[in-house]
């Protein structure tokens, strides 16, 4: 009998490797009858998984670590993380009236590298503190999202202080657009396909991409809850290699457009066809009416060990939640960030498959000289910094 | 001590219907500061108007991650508020999980007197379910209705039958296929419309 499968997601073109497992047979093929549930939230996503409604979810990288540390006023929540769900797929939006301020207020910067497209910003706010106007408003997913994250650390680098000189909020993602379209927002940062939609409606400029911030970052994982793992050993081994099939299927550039079909159902994401196929197909529009930009890695599923749990990177989320004071800073990630960030279980899951694997669980993030770059790919941060975290060397 | 009647509670759900017998529950059981809003983009600012003790909002409204981030940045609002699961109540966790109710609290309101109020609204939610289950069924039953009738009509017109003989056509016919009278009926016009 196969093993029944519960996972929830939600409407993003990152839900293409549980999708895929389903549509494509992967999961079939290692006897899991996956059932999908579509949400709309991510608390309710967190809620299911941790009160059993659901086996498994898509969720945000940070969930897992905030649930472990008992953050946003909840008890602990033991979610474990065996994989992650690919890279890529977010961006900065903005409204084309803020576009417009940013272009006048800096053109250059808004000319060269678009990480650094926040000092036009900057210039905006400043001239908005001197004329006495209210702060811009912006919005990212959720608290513990690497949208948050990568919000933050575009606009710290341009020297804006994002708890001071602008506000930021929290919307779920498929009301993002609705926001930003009603003038409720200035800007958000969102996974596809909530920006590409906003361009292509023409009420939105794409100012930077999520590999402009740090290519190859954390973004959404699979999670289970801890208990469940313990009990279902062989289960989540199947769970993993049916995932992790059906990401080498969905990075397959032949594949795209069937991925942008299957996605594009009303019970997956949702979204019009010609907006999913322009970012699935590498092929982002950033600004309403001018030709695509050429973004091969727009989306990563596979490749670069996009499924890899990597615990460095886990590091790395824990640290954002210390420099925006959602942690205190003394808080001992090297204890937290093993017991919910699980290699092993990756390890162990596709062990004797021709999956190219890391022979280390962490790795010097960012640094060009990384023995292991090649594996991972491209992963300057738009400032250069590196961020270290060694420990787990053989 | 604050008395059962002073608790402010705040409703929040995009369903009309719902949020009205989950109100009317509660002001029946004796609270009367209760109110409800629908989905709003300056939930934060009306939130921060109302004040509420305790935030009643359906566990798959979008709008719950504004909120918690809302909670996270407590100082935005008047007192922090925290989501309210006590682990020692394991079986109401799973009721208001169950039937979709999730609950916020101000921080260090007792266990005991949030009890009632998230009781009512579990049964409320669940009460709203049936309400909307039996109205399901009812429409499903008149439309089944009027595909007999259409069959009916079909077979009195086209083959001259009496109504009680078409009907008991479509019973027979029912019976020996072991299938509902509405399904046979249905493919009775679908016969009769690939023949025109």
């Amino acid at each position: 009998m196969a093993n029944r499968v519960r996972l929830g997601f939600v409407p993003l073109v990152d839900c293409a490797i549980p999708v895929v497992a389903r549509a494509m047979g992967f999961a079939a093929r290692e006897n899991i009858e996956l059932e999908l549930v579509r949400e709309l939230s991510w608390a309710a996503i967190r809620d299911k998984l941790s009160f059993g409604v659901f086996d498994a979810a898509h969720m945000l990288a940070g969930i897992p670590i905030a649930g472990r540390l008992g953050l946003g006023g909840l008890p602990v929540q033991n979610i474990v993380v065996p994989m992650a769900l690919g890279r890529g797929g977010n961006a900065i939006t903005v409204s084309t009236p803020l576009y417009q301020r940013m272009l006048k207020a800096d053109p250059y910067a808004m000319m060269g590298p678009r990480g650094l497209s926040a000092r036009a910003l900057r210039k905006v706010i400043d001239e908005d503190k001197a004329a006495g106007r209210p702060v811009l408003s912006f919005a990212t997913v959720f608290p513990f999202s690497s949208h948050n994250y990568e919000l933050r650390y575009w606009m710290a680098a341009a020297g804006i202080d994002p708890d001071q000189d602008v506000n930021i909020g929290v919307i779920a993602p498929p009301r993002m657009f609705d926001s930003l379209r009603n003038g409720w927002v200035d800007g958000y940062c969102v996974g596809e396909p909530w920006n590409q939609r906003a361009v292509f409606h023409g009420d939105g400029v794409i100012v930077a991409l999520k590999d402009d911030i740090w290519p190859r970052s954390p973004e959404k994982v699979l999670g289970l809850r801890e208990d469940w793992v313990q009990n279902n050993r062989d289960v989540v081994a199947a769970l993993v290699r049916a995932l992790v099939r059906a990401a080498e299927w969905a990075d397959q550039p032949g594949n795209r457009l069937e991925l942008a079909h299957i996605l594009s159902e009303e019970a997956n994401v949702g979204a019009p066809f010609e907006v999913l196929k322009a970012s699935l197909c590498g092929r982002p529009v950033l600004r309403p009416g001018e030709p695509p930009v050429e973004m091969p890695d727009r989306h990563v599923f596979y490749r670069y060990t996009a499924t890899f749990p990597w615990l460095s990177q886990g590091r790395w989320l824990g640290e954002q939640m210390k420099r925006w004071g959602q942690i205190p800073g003394d808080v001992n990630l090297d204890r937290v960030i093993p017991d919910v960030y699980r290699p092993d279980l990756y390890r162990m899951a596709v062990a004797g498959l021709d999956v190219l694997v890391p022979q280390n669980d962490s790795r010097i993030e960012g640094a060009a000289d990384a023995p292991d770059r090649s594996l991972v790919g491209p992963d300057r941060f738009l400032d250069d910094s590196v961020f270290g975290y060694r420990d787990g060397l053989s | 001590m604050v008395k059962l009647e002073e608790y402010n509670i705040l409703v929040i759900d995009e369903n009309p219907d719902r949020a009205a017998i989950v109100e009317r529950g509660l002001v029946e059981s004796g609270y009367a500061r209760v109110s409800r809003i629908g989905t709003s983009h300056n939930l934060v600012a009306r939130i921060q108007a109302l004040a509420p003790d305790i935030i009643i909002i359906d566990l798959e409204n979008p709008d719950r991650d504004t909120l918690e981030q809302m909670f996270q940045v407590s100082r935005a609002i008047a007192r922090p508020i925290a989501m309210f699961v006590d682990q020692s109540d394991a079986s109401m966790i799973q009721e208001a999980v169950s039937a979709g109710v999730s609950a916020y609290v101000v921080d260090g309101l007792r266990q005991d007197r949030i009890r009632p109020i998230v009781d009512m609204a579990i049964s409320r939610f669940n009460a709203f379910d049936q309400l909307r289950r039996e109205r399901d069924e009812a429409q499903a039953k008149l439309s089944e209705r009027k595909l007999i009738e259409r069959a009916k009509g079909l077979l009195m017109k086209e083959k001259g039958l009496s109504e009680e003989e078409s009907y008991n056509l479509l019973r027979k016919n029912a019976m020996k296929q072991n299938r509902k009278i509405y399904e046979i009926a249905q493919s009775v016009i679908t016969a009769f419309q690939l023949e025109f």
